[in-house]
């Protein structure tokens, strides 16, 4: 359902660049190495990046840093906006549920 | 340690890069700042070509665009500094937060330039929240900077510029539009990005509105219905589509918190976006050393930000050199006029009066063309009926030919007797609307600007008019391509009097995915081919093709077959052979076989 632009008329081939493996919920994936964890999760057919305080499911909706829909918790750490993240070779990517447990 | 620099700048995109170049052009240091990854802000994800004049990159997509202000800044000896957010203006200090280093800068600035651009707006309807509803700018950011569809059939929100631009792009993708909803009766963005999509078949649902997202994780479908006069949804007219992406592009707002935090005082002026800060012409706020360009001003296109940039920049430089810039000064507020004499600007104009920043209307002509050129003559036909600020097909033409009288707004005219059908006009124009007709004998031929996969001469295609309706079918009769700008011009002939009504075209495959076969997968264009080609007989189809030699035996594709033989030949079903029906009805296991012969009962 959700998949790569290959091959675009403006744009031309995608280039091919190096392929990195992150984790997201447990699950091993593969990402381009100028991925965003955003653009990562959505290449991979994931939509849902979080949960709502209340239990509604969360996705991203700006892509640019500034609503903060998009809030993830990354080797432990919550609230990263996966959307101007980059996403990096092993690197673990939970959902977040509501506002995050604080890390001290 | 608090540093200090001259002049600081708050956004790396279209206003705040002509900033720091109008700063850094006078020998200033200049910082900027941006939140992103990438130096440009919306310019890297902008595939289109620019409207305006060649001074500020008309006909050049904004991606392009991004990159040259960027080398340019640099060139200059800006100094940026990304991944980082302004956290705070305070009275006696400003804070950086360096996201990918995870330290903060504390600076001072004898000048702040802030371009901080705008934020999608978001609207509220059942379920808005499941994910699948996106902005439109950032499903343009995905698709377009990180090549991700975030999925494949989509709803747009709103027909301004932006949901109509993403619309197309989107079709560029390979991803498939449904419809664009629009709640006011008319399109609000230009009616020549309207029409790219139009002659591609995606419909433009005026007086409708979006009411529910359907879906439980993520969004399945939605539910439109159209809207009374005062916008409400009107019972009874609900509509369900099948979708799986919802783009918002309702509008953006200003991103107003730094300049707030800088005490810029700020008013709200719907016209302008909502809250904005207050400036002069000169782009200054109610703080004296604090200037604003861009989105963040008004909420318009890239080319004024650029623009507004460029003025705020130089008057920094000036106060801060000493220099008499008002030259410069003077030369980007007349382009500013300029852009903004038209109708799309009137609600800017209007806003902007309420500061006391009068900027006058009309000066160009209006009244389109009617000499539509003689006929047989291979010339052009420009559908640009809208005074949009705008004229590479003027300054492109190689012959003279077009002019916009005298105003950037003008609407363009053709002299026929010097357009001698070259095309390159067809390439420049940023709105696609330029198209190339001749009359012939037996034919017409149609010339279309074409952004998508091209086809192959000689190729039978199906032929669009402006709404997307196919009209007849042709043949690309030729294809220019341009490698460099990625506008082609694919010349179509086309049945005689359709010249007037075919302005777009769709391959032949692209429309044919009917499987007949289902065991091997065997499609209705395949059968047709090969009945073409004179296997006209289901036995020599299902040797030829291998259909119904699958496990279903031919049950499902059979009759199926036999038909489209029949309106192929025109030979009734009834006249034709069946084709035989061999053993086994079913696949059985040879494990089976083997065991019924060990016992010899039943």
């Amino acid at each position: 359902m959700s998949r790569r632009v290959v091959a675009h008329p403006i744009l031309g081939d995608l280039i091919e660049e190096e392929v990195i493996e992150f984790e997201f919920e447990g699950l091993k994936l593969k990402a381009l190495k100028s991925d965003t964890i955003a653009s990562a999760l959505i290449s991979n057919g994931i939509d849902i990046f979080g949960f709502s305080e209340s239990g509604k499911p969360k996705g991203f909706f700006c892509a640019i840093g500034k609503c903060s829909s998009c809030l993830v918790v990354v080797d432990g750490v919550p609230n990263v906006r996966a959307c101007i993240t980059p996403v990096r070779d092993g690197m673990r990517v939970e959902r977040q549920k509501g506002k995050g447990k604080p890390v001290w | 340690m608090v540093k200090k620099v001259q002049a600081l700048v708050i956004g790396a995109g279209p206003a705040g890069l002509c900033g720091s170049i109008a700063i850094a052009e006078n020998g200033v240091e200049v910082l900027v700042v941006d939140e992103g990854l990438v130096p440009g802000g919306q310019l890297p994800k902008q595939t289109h070509k620019f409207f305006g004049h060649e001074g500020f990159f008309a006909s050049v997509r904004g991606f392009e665009i991004g990159e040259k202000l960027y080398n340019d800044a640099v060139n200059l000896g800006v100094k940026f500094l990304m991944k980082t957010t302004v956290s705070g203006i305070y009275e006696d200090v400003i804070v950086l937060y360096d996201r990918e280093n995870e330290r903060i800068y504390e600076i001072n600035a004898d000048y702040v330039l802030i371009a901080t651009g705008a934020s999608e707006r978001f609207i509220s309807f059942k379920k808005n929240y499941l994910p699948g509803v996106y902005g439109a700018g950032a499903v343009q950011t995905l698709m377009n900077q990180y090549r991700v569809l975030p999925g494949n059939d989509f709803l747009i929100v709103g027909a301004g510029n932006i949901g109509l631009i993403v619309a197309y792009q989107l079709l560029q993708a390979g991803a498939n539009v449904k419809a664009i909803v629009e709640a006011s009766n008319k399109v609000g963005g230009y009616l020549v990005h309207a029409n790219k999509v139009k002659r591609m078949g995606v419909p433009i649902l005026l007086r409708h509105t979006i009411v529910e997202a359907i879906g439980e994780e993520r969004v399945r479908g939605a539910v439109i219905s159209e809207v009374d006069d005062s916008f409400n949804p009107i019972k009874g007219t609900e509509k369900e589509l099948a979708v799986d992406t919802i783009c918002l592009a309702v509008g953006l707002q200003p991103s107003i918190e730094l300049a707030a935090q800088a005490g810029a005082e700020i008013k709200y002026i719907p016209e302008l976006g909502g809250y904005v800060p207050i400036r002069d012409e000169n782009m200054k706020t109610t703080v004296d050393n604090v200037y604003i360009a861009g989105d963040l001003a008004s909420i318009e296109e890239a080319s004024t930000a650029m623009i507004e940039g460029y003025i705020a920049g130089y008057n920094i430089a000036q106060k801060i050199t000493g220099l008499d810039l008002s030259e410069n000064i003077s030369k980007m507020k007349k382009e500013l006029e300029e852009f903004r004499r038209g109708p799309f600007s009137g609600k800017v104009r209007k806003g902007l009066k309420k500061f006391g920043v009068e900027f006058p209307e009309g000066g160009f002509r209006t009244e389109p063309q009617k000499d539509e050129g003689p006929a047989g003559k291979l010339r052009v036909k420009i559908e640009c009926p809208q005074n949009i600020p705008c004229n590479p097909c003027e300054t492109s033409c190689p012959t003279g030919a077009i002019d916009v009288g005298g105003n950037i707004n003008g609407l363009p005219y053709v002299d026929y007797d010097k357009c001698i059908g070259c095309g390159v006009c067809v390439m420049k124009c940023p709105g696609l609307a330029i198209f190339l007709v001749q009359e012939l004998s037996d034919y017409s031929i149609v010339g279309i600007p074409y952004e998508f996969e091209l086809p192959e001469k000689g190729e039978k295609v199906l032929l669009l008019d402006r709404n997307g309706e196919i009209v007849g079918e042709g043949e690309i009769e030729k294809i220019v391509r341009n490698s460099k700008g990625k506008t082609h011009i694919v010349y179509l002939k086309v049945p005689k009097g359709l010249e007037d009504n075919v302005r777009h075209f769709v391959r032949h495959e692209e429309k044919e995915e009917e499987i007949v076969c289902r065991c091997e997968e065997i499609t209705r264009s395949e059968i047709e081919k090969a009945i073409e080609e004179g296997y006209t007989d289901f036995e020599e189809l299902r040797r030829y093709l291998r259909i119904s030699m699958g496990p279903c035996g031919g049950r499902v594709c059979r009759l199926q077959t036999l038909s489209i033989i029949s309106l192929k030949t025109g030979i009734p079903i009834s006249e034709l052979e069946s084709g035989r029906f061999r053993p086994p009805s079913i696949p059985i296991p040879f494990k089976a076989i083997l065991k019924g012969d060990e016992k010899d009962e039943i």
